[in-house]
């Protein structure tokens, strides 16, 4: 398949084609939980969603988050006004999320996400959504957002495509920040082609977010690739052996493979995490109970009550990593923590860029089978921040990366991950296209199949 | 962590919880700083800090006033009171 946006283009719509995908799609999201809202659309354009942290113009945004329920942003997200120019897209609504983005699994808000491929089981996360409405819509494209590996990590569960760009790429205006120095918008969708279609139109400078670049972006092909070992050694024995077989297949279409040793990639899991929470912990004091969404109501107290009481609203999540980033940046252990961290990230995009010259970097993108829902909850925190292993060093080194299946368990998807250095951000898209020209992706729902 | 300490902790982040949530919490919290204690085994580095992953020019945009179109939808996520947002007393 090269792009299902070109295909549906291409065809005659039936009268009625947006009713019954709404129907159908309301239908399977009252169990699955994809969409926080879902709109019938009313122009005749490729289905599009959107990532509840993003901003829609008159539509409710609230990143899965309770603070933020009755929020109708008044402007669109850049992202959202670049998309919607063309006239080639027809919205269908804001895509459920761990709450803010805070989470590996799709559970961390009121309606967790389950998998469509199997509904016992987690969708992944944060951008649970996103992944289960690619998984059920035939032609769709999905705007999602990654911090430390919320497009990876829901792709590779839901057997979707999931693409995020180098950081300063896409703009992050009218994004409802996570971590402003780790969040990227990116893309999921069935095709590769759909994916490089949606950078095309949604790149480049805005005058609005500061951090965004104008670079240019390369399509660099590389025929080496090169696995770090220390990634692979917490990953499932089960899923190594198909990684493996996976490999095999790659030196056959005429790819090297090198095995190299970097002891510090474990430490980038801590330093994201130390950075995130910082930076999470000071956006969030935004949400004051009074501007956006949830109103506290007795106006007569003293400031800092009323602030408090607005923050009752949070999850535990969002709360247990206010009270970190709180912790991390106070003057007595700020040095120990947040700064070391950013010196080990410095350190690792150097180290990181220099492998990355003439090679892509190849991993499992998760390593465990989606868990179930279950299992998924009565994972420690740090459990659950160890499962990211193979997704943060390339989100905290603002490396573009690209999820992608390369077999099946049953069911159940198993993805690889391919990294490139920054601003080769066609080149991971080129891989993945060359790579369904040797695969076909399996779907066990087309909702909207024509 | 000391309970003194996390109870500190707490009145700065203005965060308010329950007993049963407070001890929780406090004992993740103790097992998420003994793992994040990893980030001080590396002290090789030369590099200085990096704020950002790729190089930002990080000018900022022109100070220019603009006029919001639709002022009321602006104020649409508030109380308002003649024109003004409702706030607590500081």
């Amino acid at each position: 398949m090269s792009s299902y946006i070109h295909e549906f283009e291409s065809k005659v719509k039936p009268k009625d084609y947006y009713d019954k995908v709404y129907e159908e799609l309301s239908k399977v999201n009252s169990r699955l939980n994809a969409f926080n809202v879902i709109i019938k659309p009313e122009q005749d354009g490729v289905p599009l969603s959107i990532k509840d942290n993003i901003c829609v113009k008159g539509v409710e945004s609230t990143a899965s988050s309770k603070i933020l329920r009755g929020y109708i942003p008044p402007f669109n997200a850049t992202v959202v006004d670049r998309i919607f120019k063309t006239k080639r897209f027809s919205f269908l609504g804001k895509t459920n999320m761990d709450e803010f983005g805070f989470g590996s699994f799709g559970i961390n808000c009121s309606k967790p996400a389950r998998n469509p491929l199997d509904e016992d089981r987690v969708a992944g996360g944060s951008s649970s959504g996103a992944a289960i409405a690619t998984a059920l819509l035939k032609y769709h494209v999905a705007i999602a957002e990654s911090t430390g590996g919320s497009i990876s990590s829901p792709a590779a569960f839901c057997g979707v495509i999931g693409f995020t760009p180098t950081y300063s790429v896409i703009s992050r205006y009218g994004l409802i920040d996570y971590a402003n120095s780790l969040d990227k918008i990116g893309v999921m969708a069935r095709s590769a082609d759909d994916i490089r279609i949606m950078l095309d139109i949604t790149k480049g400078k805005d005058p609005r977010d500061p951090t965004s670049t104008n670079t240019k972006i390369t399509d660099l092909h590389h025929k080496k690739l090169v696995v770090i070992d220390e990634l692979l050694d917490k990953v499932d024995d089960k899923i190594m052996s198909q990684f493996n077989m996976f490999i095999d297949k790659l030196k056959g279409l005429g790819y090297t493979v090198e095995n190299i040793s970097l002891k510090e990639i474990e430490l980038s899991i801590p330093a994201y995490y130390l950075i995130a929470m910082a930076e999470a912990s000071t956006n969030l004091a935004k949400f004051t109970g009074f501007k956006y969404g949830f109103k506290a109501e007795d106006f007569s107290k003293p400031y800092n009550d009323f602030f408090t009481e607005a923050r009752e609203e949070f999850g535990t999540e969002a709360k247990r990593r206010i009270i970190l980033g709180t912790f991390i940046r106070s003057a007595s252990v700020r040095d120990k923590y947040y700064s070391k961290s950013l010196i080990i990230r410095g350190e690792l995009i150097d180290r990181l860029s220099k492998i990355l010259k003439d090679a892509f970097i190849i991993s499992p993108t998760m390593p465990i089978l989606p868990p179930k829902i279950s299992e998924a909850d009565s994972m420690s925190p740090v459990q659950n921040y160890a499962a990211d292993i193979l997704t943060i060093p390339a989100n905290l080194c603002g490396l573009p990366h690209i999820s992608f299946p390369y077999s099946y368990s049953g069911s159940l998807p198993l993805s690889a991950q391919i990294v490139g250095s920054q601003f080769n951000d066609y080149g991971v898209i080129s891989f993945a296209s060359e790579w369904e020209k040797n695969f076909k992706y399996k779907f066990k729902y087309n909702i909207g199949e024509i | 962590m000391e309970g003194e300490e996390f109870d500190r902790l707490l009145k700065i982040s203005r965060i308010k919880l329950d007993e049963k949530e407070k001890q929780s919490i406090k004992r993740d919290i103790e097992n998420i700083l003994e793992y994040f204690d990893s980030v001080n085994k590396f002290d090789e580095s030369k590099n200085k800090l990096a704020f950002h992953s790729v190089e930002i020019n990080g000018e900022p945009r022109k100070d220019e006033v603009e006029k919001f179109e639709d002022r009321d939808e602006l104020l649409s996520n508030t109380k308002t009171y003649r024109g003004f947002v409702v706030g607590p007393k500081i």
